[in-house]
């Protein structure tokens, strides 16, 4: 047992006994009325409350701060039957003034026990202050008299009788402010809450936003001597007496009505993809803020079902972590309305309930980082295989190209020379034959037009080579240098097999730019009957537009002409 | 009297053997460069009738040269050449006015007396 826990059962204890003294004096000295009875059984019934939702840690406060509510009452009240010794007047004057700044403390920091932000906690600076000074300046300086409630009582410091009437009436103007307050900082508690935390605040905030305002009503009716209030007051203590523990009690059972969804969860979650386990869970727990992130141990890192970075931050204002597994290794973590902490306990069903189906959102979420970095490494290889043809083509024109140049030009020289001119014709001849090879060896491996001219020079170029008349539709404008190569190419093998197998008349080229894509189009009017997945040609295209995430599709019905059609994802 | 050329080229070799294939036709070679820069360097100082001119110099681009020359006051006769053909440059291959292009491995002594204007 922790020390807080053994802190609410003492308090318990001291309340129950001093209560039990209380009710026994009065019915011995026969002033026993029905007020006292009631009153009696409430605060037993509170204690009782306050015990069981002591046991659990996140309401310990909670607990703490009813028992010394209800200390505070049955002080007060114990106090008045002593009214002749000063001590205890005293004593008896702090506790009621303690009281309502108590209940406005459990009431705000309901759940928890803990009050959220600054205008919560200045507010209750401020009545404590307000209230303890309100009953401390009569119980030091002046004769407490209260005509026909109780006899004479001296004070404490007495310096002289003290009219206390106008300061009376400017403390009821400042309670009656603060109960003002603490009806809207009420009403604002409600309104910021999830719906979960709004059911499991709603009972208590209502009863206490009831005995409120009626005793702002009842100040304000004391400020126009209407003394028959304060019988009213007493009445009304003690209805709120029955009514915070009975709220309180019923905060507690729609906690436990709402386990009933977790069964529910649970059935959910076992055929949900990776995306619908959030909303299910923010369902299952009634918060509609709810955020799931899970971990990935092998990076240490946390990343929200689509493989993203998530961060998980533990202490946003009015947010609450709550991990699922470990401390150290944990399986993921909801972020989540803070009002929700005291239903912990739900969550972490929730959380166990979810676990497999977090393993699995785990899982793909790993895979589609995987699957992101195979894309980028398969860019990487088309783009680094580009650079190396680009380096070959430069090696063949700088080197083997050059030297052949200048043997022609040297057999020129002896053809000229020497005057042997059938034999050096035919090695000239030769020599021009490898040269043409080589120069379309070149153009196949990197296309410098390529480089320098861009697309639509490039496109043309292979049109004007075409054997039949080709139209061209090609925009003006550059693309990534990826991008330019695999519309190149894919345009370079349609119109070589228009050349080779289509049999047609003329062809069509077009390239054109859609909603981020590079569009290329080769049309042919020839016999069709093209098979992507024959030969080298079109599935190497394929796999070169698809190492770009683009889409290559050849169309090719029988005597219907062929269609090779390339997307390209090209950027905005 | 013989036209005198300047032939421009980064590759030795071409330039020597070209030289030959220059002076076999009766062409006076007055001068070689490797660069854009010893072109333009020479051409002022020797002021020939005729420039060799190759397209991709390593200091940056015979068109560039041949433009330049086109606008300034002393303008020779240029023949731009390249071991590539004209279609690898593409349709945007923008000859500056005057100037005739002949791919390398077309280049004999007497395709350039032709587009020389004669020896």
């Amino acid at each position: 047992m922790t020390q807080r826990s053994l802190a609410v059962v003492a308090c318990a204890a001291v309340v129950a006994v001093l209560n039990t003294v209380d009710v026994a004096r009065q019915a011995r000295l026969g002033v026993a009325d029905a007020e006292t009875w009631v009153a009696g059984a409430a605060v037993y019934l509170a204690l009782g409350v306050a015990v069981v939702i002591g046991r659990w840690p996140e309401r310990r406060r909670t607990a703490l701060l009813m028992l010394a509510w209800l200390l505070a009452g049955v002080v007060a009240d114990a106090g008045l039957d002593w009214p002749d010794s000063r001590p205890a007047v005293t004593v008896w004057l702090l506790a009621a003034a303690l009281q309502p700044s108590l209940y406005a403390h459990m009431v705000l920091s309901y759940p928890t026990g803990r009050v959220r932000d600054r205008s919560e906690r200045g507010f209750l600076v401020v009545a404590y202050s307000v209230t303890l000074l309100w009953q401390l300046a009569p119980a030091l300086f002046a004769d407490f008299h209260c005509p026909g409630c109780s006899p004479h009582v001296p004070s404490l410091l007495f310096v002289g009788q003290v009219n206390l009437t106008v300061l009376g009436k400017v403390f009821s103007g400042l309670i009656i402010g603060l109960g003002l307050a603490f009806l809207v900082l009420v009403a604002r508690r409600l309104r910021g809450s999830s719906p979960a935390a709004r059911r499991t605040l709603l009972p208590l905030v209502l009863a206490a936003a009831f005995a409120c305002a009626e005793f702002i009503v009842l100040r304000a009716a004391s400020l126009s001597d209407w003394s028959q209030a304060f019988g009213v007051l007493n009445w009304i203590d003690l209805a709120n007496l029955l009514v915070v523990p009975s709220a309180v009690l019923a905060g507690l059972m729609t906690i436990r009505r709402h386990r009933g969804p977790l069964g529910d969860l649970v059935i959910e979650l076992r055929a949900a993809r990776p995306d619908q386990i959030e909303p299910a869970l923010a369902r299952a727990v009634g918060d509609p803020s709810l955020e799931l992130a899970l971990w990935l141990p092998e990076e240490q890192r946390f990343v929200d079902c689509d493989g993203a970075p998530a961060t998980v931050e533990r202490d946003a204002p009015g947010r609450a972590v709550t991990l699922v597994g470990s401390e150290d290794e944990p399986v993921a973590a909801i972020v989540h309305d803070a009002g929700l902490v005291e239903q912990r306990a739900l969550l972490e069903a929730a959380g166990s309930a979810a676990s497999l189906a977090f393993q699995n959102a785990r899982l793909q979420a790993t895979l589609r980082a995987q699957l992101a970095d195979l894309r980028a490494s398969r860019a990487r290889i088309v783009a680094a295989g580009d650079a190396e043809r680009k380096r070959v083509e430069r090696d063949l024109h700088d080197g083997a190209q050059q030297r052949l140049l200048a043997a022609g030009l040297a057999l020129q020289l002896l053809a000229a020379d020497r005057g042997n001119g059938e034999l050096l014709a035919e090695a000239q001849a030769e020599l021009q034959s490898a040269l043409r090879e080589l120069r379309e060896l070149a153009r196949g491996i990197h296309p410098a037009i390529l480089t320098d001219g861009g697309l639509p020079a490039a496109v043309r170029s292979l049109v004007d080579r075409a054997p039949v008349p080709v139209t061209v539709d090609v925009p003006d404008g550059r693309y990534p240098e990826p991008v330019e190569s695999a519309a190149y190419f894919v345009v370079s093998e349609a119109l070589a097999n228009v050349a080779k197998h289509a049999h047609a008349r003329s062809a069509a080229v077009s390239v054109m730019r859609d909603n981020g894509r590079l569009v290329v189009q080769v049309r042919d009017d020839g016999r069709g009957g093209a098979d992507d997945q024959s030969g080298t040609g079109l599935r190497g295209l394929s796999d070169r537009v698809g190492a770009l995430n683009g889409d290559l599709t050849v169309s090719s019905a029988p005597g219907a002409g062929t269609t090779v059609r390339a997307e390209i994802p090209c950027g905005s | 009297m013989a036209a005198q050329v300047l032939i421009v080229d980064d590759h030795a070799s071409f330039r020597r053997l070209t030289r030959r294939v220059l002076l076999a036709a009766g062409f006076d070679v007055v001068g070689e460069a490797a660069d854009a820069r010893g072109a333009r360097e020479l051409i002022a100082r020797l002021e020939p009738d005729a420039v060799l001119l190759d397209v991709m110099l390593p200091d940056g681009s015979g068109l560039d040269v041949a433009r330049e020359l086109v606008r300034g006051p002393h303008t020779p006769r240029v023949v731009l050449t390249s071991s590539r053909s004209r279609s690898d440059f593409g349709a945007s291959f923008d000859l500056p006015g005057g100037c005739e292009f002949i791919p390398k491995h077309e280049l004999s002594g007497p395709a350039l007396a032709e587009l020389l204007g004669g020896a």
